[in-house]
């Protein structure tokens, strides 16, 4: 397999954090689907079992009705947790085109706590520069968040 | 690495607080002058003119001469190699982190 084509290809995002809690309970936040709703979204159909597939309805862009649709594909309790995140249609670019990601959970016990670190991979980088053709004047809305899309980057 | 050389254009050019307040005008605006940017703006002319000039190479507007005026637009499509499902989700993650730790606070504080 030749690693360097497939890292121009796609990238991910990564976010790390420690929290003061015990794994277990980061566990539970993570596949529990009343928790998850209050602090990711309401997953429909969610089930922490291999196999299992869910949804998030988030908002619609062009033909894409707007909904997420996961599959469960590991689950390593307090440890490790990954599904499948695919939405957007091919008729899109930018925000709402076409998306095949994999979000992987890793749980480590650290002194004090957990550090919980989510790797979002698969991101396709954008094709050409022809986004937006399908937004309308939606894109205005996105001009107030660049400061902090900006920040988030670099 | 054509696209990650452009989202490095467009993060430079809007990456300056004073250039992405002259963009925002020109969003806001449909078509303006730079003398309509310059009122206003606490800077000179000469400025707004530079910023023009670098919002202008990242393609983030276009001019288009009328007599002696000239007038800026933005160019939604220069925005799309910042906003991609990517930028969207880093975003996205690091607020459900900051919601995940409250959360967790909240069940066991």
């Amino acid at each position: 397999m030749n690693s360097a084509a497939v890292k121009q290809q796609t990238q991910e995002i990564v976010v790390e954090e420690v929290f003061p809690h015990a794994p277990e309970l980061v566990w539970k936040t993570l596949t529990t689907g009343k928790l998850i709703t209050r602090w990711l979204m309401e997953p429909s159909g969610f089930e922490p079992v291999v196999g299992n597939r869910f949804t998030y309805q988030t908002k619609p862009a062009g033909a894409w009705d707007g909904t997420i649709s996961c599959e469960v594909l590991e689950v390593v309790p307090n440890a490790r947790f990954v599904y499948a995140w695919r939405g957007g249609d091919d008729a899109n670019q930018g925000y709402g085109s076409k998306l095949d990601t994999l979000v992987t959970w890793t749980l480590t016990k650290v002194p004090g706590g957990t550090r919980l670190r989510l790797v979002h991979s698969g991101f396709a980088m954008p094709r050409n520069d022809t986004a937006f053709q399908n937004m309308g004047n939606g894109w205005r809305t996105i001009v107030p968040r660049i400061g902090a899309i900006i920040k988030e980057e670099e | 690495m054509i696209e990650a050389a452009a989202v490095t254009n467009v993060m430079r050019a809007l990456g300056d607080p004073t250039r992405r307040a002259v963009y925002e005008r020109i969003v806001g605006a449909d078509e303006i002058t730079v003398v309509e940017l310059t009122r206003g703006s606490g800077v000179t002319q000469g400025a707004i003119s530079q910023h023009l000039k670098s919002l202008k190479q990242a393609g983030l507007v276009v001019e288009r001469p009328d007599g002696r005026k000239v007038f800026y637009r933005a160019r939604p499509e220069g925005l799309a190699p910042l906003v991609d499902w990517m930028s969207y989700y880093g975003t996205f993650w690091r607020e459900r982190f900051a919601d995940l730790r409250n959360l967790l606070k909240e069940i066991d504080p």
